[in-house]
């Protein structure tokens, strides 16, 4: 690259400052030519590049600029071009971003693959694939993802015709299942994990391949939950009928965390400033959340380790369901809480607010103890350690590559927290820290969802302080925002927060109505599940099983 | 039921021990119509014995195991039918035998068929030679306690039968892994026995309980109780070697692997239904039971315990208790080894010990000797 | 070993303290939340047909049924297919529709679960709480209109 020495020190420059706007004159020179047009979001300098031009842009990017984290791509159709953005970011300051857009013709839809660059765009490809009809060139395995391989159409793209029946003969499609796996010569043995099975947290079929006991091959399987959720969002309002929705992503739990994407998201692109109470109070649900999850997540895990309903499975249930109750409480439903609108959150704290202070304290209260008998129970326990460290091992820089967020990256030591990184929320005025773990192995993950947890509890005891002494008549839940919300047509944002399993970002184009023209989700569970394979292979079933675990997916929100 | 306060004959009296159906002989006077009546008379102590043992493992087991459970973790379990909701168990076995047996296609039949008879039957077959006390004790061949060992371990012919014959992958997987695991257990649970039979110099039950209760280990100063020299007493580290050992032949955490829920979905036994489900199902209570008597019997004193002899079978039934409790009290807290860990532990560990043991037994039995 | 044991005391200590966290459903009524979003109860003569709940309504659950003259006629609610966001209940200007905590509805069949504007109508409340109450205090509360008995209409 001719303009190679410039931006070499650059990244550098960055780290120093974090939380600096992105340099985008240095960025316009490392890509020169290849930048063929702007094409501005409202979080990023866009750069419009040649389809053939998308691995070295890419890598580029990557190595010399320093944007190493591909968080997601976005594929849609426009009347007169196809659209893949690949949504850029660096570990190291996520608030540093750039977009690449990769525009095709309608009549012939090929983009060069990301996947060489960026192992996680494999996925986010195989889907922007599937449901939008973009073909990638030299992508390993440009398949179907989310719908099954018989599926007829794209249903995202514009021509494709909802009416049409998809039920259609053998002649026309071939029967997926026809190759036989049976080779004489073999010694290995084909095993399907799921979709039915007890370990795979809701329906996720693994593909795998077994010599003896040891895992030959494993390919997740996904889309038995897909349920259209990004297409149900563009079919509704901004203003009220996106907001219920959040909740059915990520269904365990974690629903104000998932609330929150949007409604970033949307506040941002609505340019809506959120009164400083009703942050308060979606920070402190929001870890209220993510201690219900993260517990959620500890008992499965010691689930597929200890095997049937053990005693740690049901403690972090009774746990979670005094989350559940304070929830309840505070929203008025136990999962699907609806409760955060554009612009607040729709409730005050529950009166006697004396009573609510009390209940969340106590719970906050117990909770050391508790996590003390989790460490006697669990992570003291030899045998769980025999079990656990150095199976699944998931290496710092291969994490990054899958686009790995949340406690997985966290406990592959990758140190990035988008409530701090990119601070949102609250967040920022209060005091707590990142936890992150050097073990890249299964223990590590299932430590560090403990201590996040113990992080969660302080951050809610801060928010309660803060709560308690908040003037009686200073006490907004939600700014004033119009009836009807119309963003400007063609403005575009991608917003991520912190969810419970990592970055869960969103992406919004308005195209000038009260609808969103594109609604697309960057599940942190979609990319974290793309490393199982990477952690897997070579080891046992039961270390399998366990890695799976500690992914702590669910498929809501692998599927949407 | 009834055999538990049928005979209040004691269980020794110096010479050879008077056996349940020797009793029933007497009582019954069935000794006139020779060996007809003799079998008659075996039969119906047998019938007995094996009412007492399924009333035990196959309604009270299942019950308790729920109760144990639900009290480690904080939960009430079943309370709605019968006092503390044990009519539940009835109602399950309603609900288990009306279901339909369902039987796949591709299953191996005789053994398939088989498998679930092979499982229960072979732990049955177990208690016969097992002095439960209170004259409760069915024969008392002078191998006894090979006799157990070995029809113990006929279970792994019906796990692997199952495994294999299901036609399932998981059901083989789980079937190889019961090979796998019984046989490495196996050799170290025998000869960590033969160290109890150095002890006794006896294979004969009956002869190993009259051993350990024969001798006093030692007297509690103040209390003037006699603690007598139960093998789990005078060896402890044989007593837990062959609990561990215990705990992997009849597949219980932490090594439930043939099984492993979670990761093998239900082993060997995942295409089971309705009545051949009971079977499999009954078959592991009976061997965590057996393995229970055969703790109890040759480290625990057998059915010895304070009281008048008559007594015998309550402490026999406690102490079998006692080793049930202790597995799901396991279960609660203890995750399950990886199975490659588990044959380390089984070769490498639990063998070379169980040997270190025996020899060590051996020369300190030669010494006192 | 000595963290197996660990283990082992913890959960011997939950069996000999013998809490339990059981909730004895049926036989005992859980604590609902006041805020708990249940089986909507709807009120004619409240309803202006102004249909911004149907307007609103995320998934179409509601749908209303008119004359030429704009009166109302039918009022349906598949309450199976509601997701319970309470959106119906927050764009209502008159309290027509609201939320009760009652939980417990069942159907044989998912077309039992189409409540017209009768069944939503004689859905009682959920141990005599009435849900406005406790969302937005000022305002006046169905519950105490009429005398004596919970008088709905």
């Amino acid at each position: 690259m001719s303009t190679g020495t410039e931006p070499e020190t650059e990244p550098e420059a960055e780290l120093t400052e974090p939380g600096s706007e992105t340099d985008e004159a240095a960025l316009e020179s490392l890509l020169g030519e290849r930048a063929i047009a702007r094409d501005d979001h409202l979080n990023a300098p866009g750069f419009v590049i040649n389809p053939n031009d998308v691995q070295s842009v890419l890598s580029d990017l990557r190595d010399e600029a320093g944007y190493d984290h591909l968080s997601c791509v976005t594929a849609q159709q426009y009347e007169d071009r196809y659209e893949s953005i690949y949504h850029m970011k660096k570990f190291a300051d996520p608030t540093d971003e750039v977009s690449i857009v990769v525009p095709t013709t309608v009549d012939n839809p090929v983009s060069q693959s990301a996947e060489p660059v960026f192992r996680t765009a494999d996925w986010h490809e195989r889907e922007a694939y599937d449901l939008v009809g973009v073909e990638y060139e030299d992508h390993p395995d440009l398949r179907r993802i989310l719908l099954p391989e018989t599926w007829q159409g794209h249903p995202l793209s514009k021509d494709y015709d909802q009416e049409k029946p998809q039920l259609v003969t053998l002649t026309e499609h071939q029967n997926p299942i026809q190759p036989d796996h049976r080779d004489a010569e073999s010694d290995t043995m084909f095993l399907n994990i799921g979709p039915h099975h007890p370990a795979t947290h809701g329906v996720l079929h693994v593909k795998t391949v077994l010599d003896g006991e040891t895992v030959a091959d494993v390919e997740p399987d996904i889309g038995y939950l897909h349920r259209c959720e990004e297409q149900m969002c563009e079919q509704g309002t901004y203003r009220h009928q996106i907001m219920p929705y959040p909740d059915r992503w990520d269904y365990v739990s974690a629903g104000l965390l998932n609330e929150w994407a949007y409604a970033r998201a949307i506040e941002d692109l609505a340019d809506i400033e959120v009164p400083e109470y009703a942050q308060i109070i979606r920070t402190m649900g929001s870890e209220l959340c993510r201690i219900a999850s993260h517990m959620l997540a500890l008992g499965t895990f010691a689930l597929d380790v200890y095997g049937e309903f053990t005693a740690t499975f049901m403690y972090t249930f009774r746990d979670r369901e005094v989350i559940q109750d304070i929830l309840e409480d505070l929203t008025g439903q136990r999962m699907m809480f609806n409760y955060f609108r554009v612009g607040g959150v729709a409730w005050d704290l529950p009166e006697p607010r004396e009573e609510f202070f009390e209940q969340t304290r106590e719970f906050l209260n117990e909770l050391p103890t508790k996590v003390g008998e989790y460490n006697d129970l669990i992570t003291g326990n030899e045998i769980f350690q025999t079990r656990c460290i150095d199976t699944g091992v998931l290496e710092t820089e291969v994490a990054k590559d899958y686009g790995c967020t949340g406690p997985v990256a966290r406990g592959s030591g990758v140190d990035y927290d988008l409530r701090r990184d990119d601070p949102y929320g609250y967040y920022e005025q209060l005091d707590w820290d990142v936890i992150t773990r050097d073990g890249c192995d299964n223990y590590a993950r299932v430590l560090c969802r403990m201590e996040e947890v113990e992080e969660s509890a302080k951050i809610i005891e801060q928010c309660l302080d803060l709560l308690e002494d908040w003037p009686e008549d200073e006490r907004d839940v939600q700014a004033n925002v119009p009836r009807t919300l119309k963003p400007d047509a063609g403005t575009e944002i991608y917003r991520a927060v912190e969810g419970a399993k990592g970055e869960l970002g969103i992406y919004i184009r308005s195209d000038g109505s009260d609808k969103p023209g594109r609604f697309k989700i960057r599940s942190p569970c979609f990319s974290n599940l793309q490393a199982l394979e990477e952690m897997s292979e070579g080891e046992y079933i039961p270390d399998l099983i366990a890695s799976l675990g500690s992914l702590d997916i669910v498929l809501g929100e692998v599927d949407r | 039921m009834s055999g538990a306060t049928a005979s209040p004959f004691p269980l020794q009296n110096g010479g050879d021990p008077v056996l349940l159906p020797e009793h029933i002989t007497e009582l019954t006077g069935l000794g006139q119509f020779g060996l007809a009546g003799e079998l008659l008379a075996t039969f119906v102590a047998a019938f007995i014995v094996g009412n007492l043992i399924l009333a035990m493992t196959g309604v009270a087991g299942p019950w308790a195991k729920r109760k144990i459970t639900a009290s480690f973790t904080d939960r009430i379990a079943v309370n709605h039918l019968g006092p503390g909701g044990i009519g539940i168990i009835i109602a399950d076995s309603v609900r288990l035998l009306a279901k339909e047996n369902i039987i796949p296609e591709n299953v191996d039949r005789p053994a398939y068929d088989l498998a679930p008879i092979v499982i229960a039957g072979s732990a049955m077959l177990g208690f016969a030679v097992i002095p439960m006390g209170s004259g409760i004790h069915l024969a008392d061949p002078e191998v006894g306690l090979a006799f157990v060992f070995a029809v113990a371990g006929i279970a792994s012919i019906g796990l692997v039968m199952a495994g294999y014959a299901s036609g399932n992958k998981y059901s083989l997987l789980g079937g190889l892994r019961a090979v796998a695991q019984n046989v490495a257990y196996e050799i170290p649970l025998v000869v960590t026995g033969m160290s109890v039979v150095l002890f006794a110099g006896s294979l004969q039950m009956s002869e190993i309980v009259a051993v350990q209760n024969e001798t006093t280990l030692f007297t509690i100063p103040g209390l003037e109780w006699a603690v007598p020299a139960w093998f789990a007493l005078v060896n402890p580290f044989a007593f837990v070697l062959f609990l561990i050992a215990n705990f992997a032949e009849v597949g219980r955490n932490p090594f439930d692997m043939p099984e492993a829920p979670a990761e093998l979905i239900a082993g060997y036994q995942t295409e089971y239904s309705s009545v051949y489900f009971v079977l499999v199902y009954l078959g592991e209570f009976l061997h965590i039971f057996l393995g229970g008597a055969i703790i109890a019997t040759i480290f625990l004193g057998g059915p010895a315990g304070p009281g008048p002899d008559e007594l015998g079978i309550f402490w026999f039934i406690l102490k079998i208790w006692g080793v049930f409790f202790l597995t799901q009290w396991l279960r609660s807290a203890v995750p399950r080894v990886r199975i490659d860990q588990l044959i380390e532990i089984g070769w490498k560990g639990l063998l070379v010990l169980s040997f270190a043991n025996l020899g060590l037994t051996a020369a300190i039995v030669g010494v006192i000797a | 070993m000595i963290g197996v044991l660990k283990s082992m005391a913890t959960t011997m200590k939950h069996a000999l303290d013998g809490s339990t966290f059981t909730v004895e459903y049926p036989t005992a009524a859980p604590d609902v939340s006041p805020r708990f979003r249940g089986v909507h109860k709807f009120s004619q003569e409240r309803c202006i047909w102004c249909r911004q709940c149907e307007n609103v309504c995320p998934n179409d659950t509601i749908q209303i049924v008119m004359d030429d003259k704009r009166n109302g006629e039918q009022y349906n609610l598949h309450i199976g297919q509601c997701i319970y966001c309470r959106l119906c209940e927050e764009v209502c200007p008159v309290d027509a529709i609201l939320l009760t905590q009652n939980f417990e509805f069942t159907g044989d069949t998912k077309h039992d679960l189409v409540y017209n504007k009768e069944q939503l109508k004689s859905v009682p409340w959920y141990k005599d709480i009435d849900p406005l109450e406790s969302r937005e205090p000022d305002r006046g509360a169905w519950i105490g209109e009429g005398d004596g008995e919970v008088d709905y209409q």
